[in-house]
């Protein structure tokens, strides 16, 4: 038996290598999340439609891409693609995969934090004249954003775990790097550790972030509803 | 009251169906320029349903409406049938009709005053001043020129209405429509919306207010219209109305209420 090795653990603890890692987790999430909010919007828009020709594909949308595992996705994405001729670099496949994956789940809340908004809402809007744009920019969204954004952050946080299973398609992140650098190294065990920390770190620096978030959605509604969103982290 | 050769409100045998239920059979009204009309009756008769009409909340199955000379919701197609509008141009054709709901439906995100300027911005493009200031003249007229930073939250129900009543006064409409404006307020909250009612119906503007509130449609409506089971019943000024009513069904209703 090896056993654990503290120099080393210190050692990688500030290892370059890992943070450069560490830093392609962090955009890697922002990035996808980002195309996830795109992605869904449009979908929980079309889905509230009254046509059900654009409801299809949006219901078939969030079915696929729930029904099925990221991690398939993404593979299928980086080496079943080019099969057909369809060659994407290893970051837009992580970025497509991610992001369109996450997509599918936004879009349900999106569409939940929409309904939840009192109809009245929506015709006190429509009777001072606004059109569809104006009422959902201004009057609809910002108040369904109380109800998405703590989904959101919490969607946020599965996501820069979530950002590992691009190591399997290659990509240079924090749980990629831990690999190349145990395969070099050996100190696995502690390699691994740090990883973690790194993990941590990031998911609980973004708890605070959140909280600071929700607190400024949630004004004008502190005198009536003096109780806070709790930001419930979802084990996934 | 001035005289005007074409109502501002022209409604001609309106029905409107939920499903089975036969909601409005059959409602003809015309509303004069400056006219303050009060539609009582008992709850489920329609009342509501007709002012969402009035402004496309809600869709008519049959009949005509015309506001200001518009088919709301609808133009006038070649062979003078009448052709849905998109969403987009029934909005401007809203601009003309001002709302007042029963619980409010203020913007709970927006201060008072925010909530006064939001539509002026975004949809009328007023520069903020300018809209602000009117917006501040507003808030003055209905007693609320403190309250211009506060949150609907920290607001009590007459507070909300008459912030209410201001924002729809902001877009400078020809007709206002109030859908029970003082049925979901406390006891002692009701004058203070009532009064602002009363000094808007001294102004001269077109006024259609659904209100089982007798006090305000004595003092301020020129006609008091009776609605039941769909249609309008009897209608007459509100000396008329309330001291010598014709029909039967009237007499009944006012004796359960008064």
């Amino acid at each position: 038996m090896k056993g654990w090795d503290w120099s080393s653990f210190l050692e990688y603890l500030v290892s370059f290598y890992l943070l450069e890692g560490v830093w392609v987790t962090i955009w890697l999430t922002a990035a996808s999340l980002l195309i996830g909010l795109v992605c869904g919007l449009i979908a929980a828009l079309l889905r509230m439609s009254k046509s059900p020709i654009l409801q299809m594909p949006a219901r078939l949308y969030t079915w696929v891409w729930r029904g099925t595992p990221l991690l398939v996705q993404l593979i299928i994405l980086y080496t079943g693609l080019p099969q057909i001729g369809i060659k994407l670099s290893v970051v837009q496949c992580s970025l497509i995969g991610l992001g369109v994956n996450e997509g599918a789940y936004l879009s349900e809340i999106i569409r939940a934090g929409i309904m939840s908004v009192d109809r009245g809402q929506f015709n006190a809007a429509r009777a001072l004249g606004m059109n569809y744009r104006v009422m959902m920019r201004r009057i609809i969204l910002p108040q369904a954003s109380r109800i998405i954004v703590p989904d959101l952050g919490n969607r946020f946080n599965g996501l820069l775990k979530f950002s590992s299973l691009a190591s399997v398609i290659s990509l240079e992140e924090l749980m990629r790097r831990a690999q190349m650098l145990t395969q070099v190294k050996f100190a696995v065990l502690e390699i691994f550790i740090v990883a973690s920390i790194y993990y941590l770190a990031l998911t609980t620096i973004w708890g605070v972030a959140q909280a600071h978030i929700e607190e400024y959605f949630e004004r004008g509604y502190s005198q009536k509803n003096s109780r806070r969103t709790k930001t419930l982290a979802r084990t996934e | 009251m001035k005289e005007s050769a074409q109502p501002i409100v022209e409604a001609v045998n309106v029905h409107k169906y939920f499903d089975d239920n036969h909601v409005l059979r059959g409602v003809n009204l015309n509303v004069t320029e400056g006219e303050v009309i009060v539609i009582c009756g008992p709850s489920g008769s329609g009342k509501s349903t007709f002012l969402r009409c009035l402004n496309h909340l809600e869709k008519i199955d049959e009949g005509r409406i015309r506001v200001c000379s518009h088919y709301v919701g609808y133009a006038e197609g070649k062979d003078g049938r009448l052709v849905e509008l998109r969403e987009s141009e029934v909005a401007k054709q809203r601009l003309n009709i001002g709302m007042v709901f029963q619980h409010f439906d203020l913007f709970p995100h927006l201060t008072a005053l925010d909530n006064i300027t939001v539509a002026p911005i975004h949809v009328l493009k007023k520069n903020e001043k300018e809209a602000k200031d009117m917006a501040y003249q507003l808030l003055n007229r209905v007693g609320l020129a403190k309250k211009a930073d506060a949150f609907p939250s920290q607001l009590s129900g007459g507070q909300k209405q008459r912030v209410a009543i201001a924002r729809a006064l902001a877009m400078n409409p020809r007709l206002m429509m109030f859908d029970e404006p003082t049925s979901a307020l406390d006891p002692e909250m009701i004058g203070e919306v009532l009064d602002v009612m009363l000094d808007l119906s001294k102004q001269g503007i077109t006024m259609i207010v659904v209100s089982h509130e007798m006090g305000f449609a004595r003092a301020a409506a020129h006609r008091v219209v009776f609605m039941e089971t769909g249609t309008i019943i009897e209608e007459a000024s509100p000396t008329e109305f309330f001291d010598s009513p014709k029909s039967e069904r009237l007499q009944q209703f006012l004796a359960k209420i008064l």
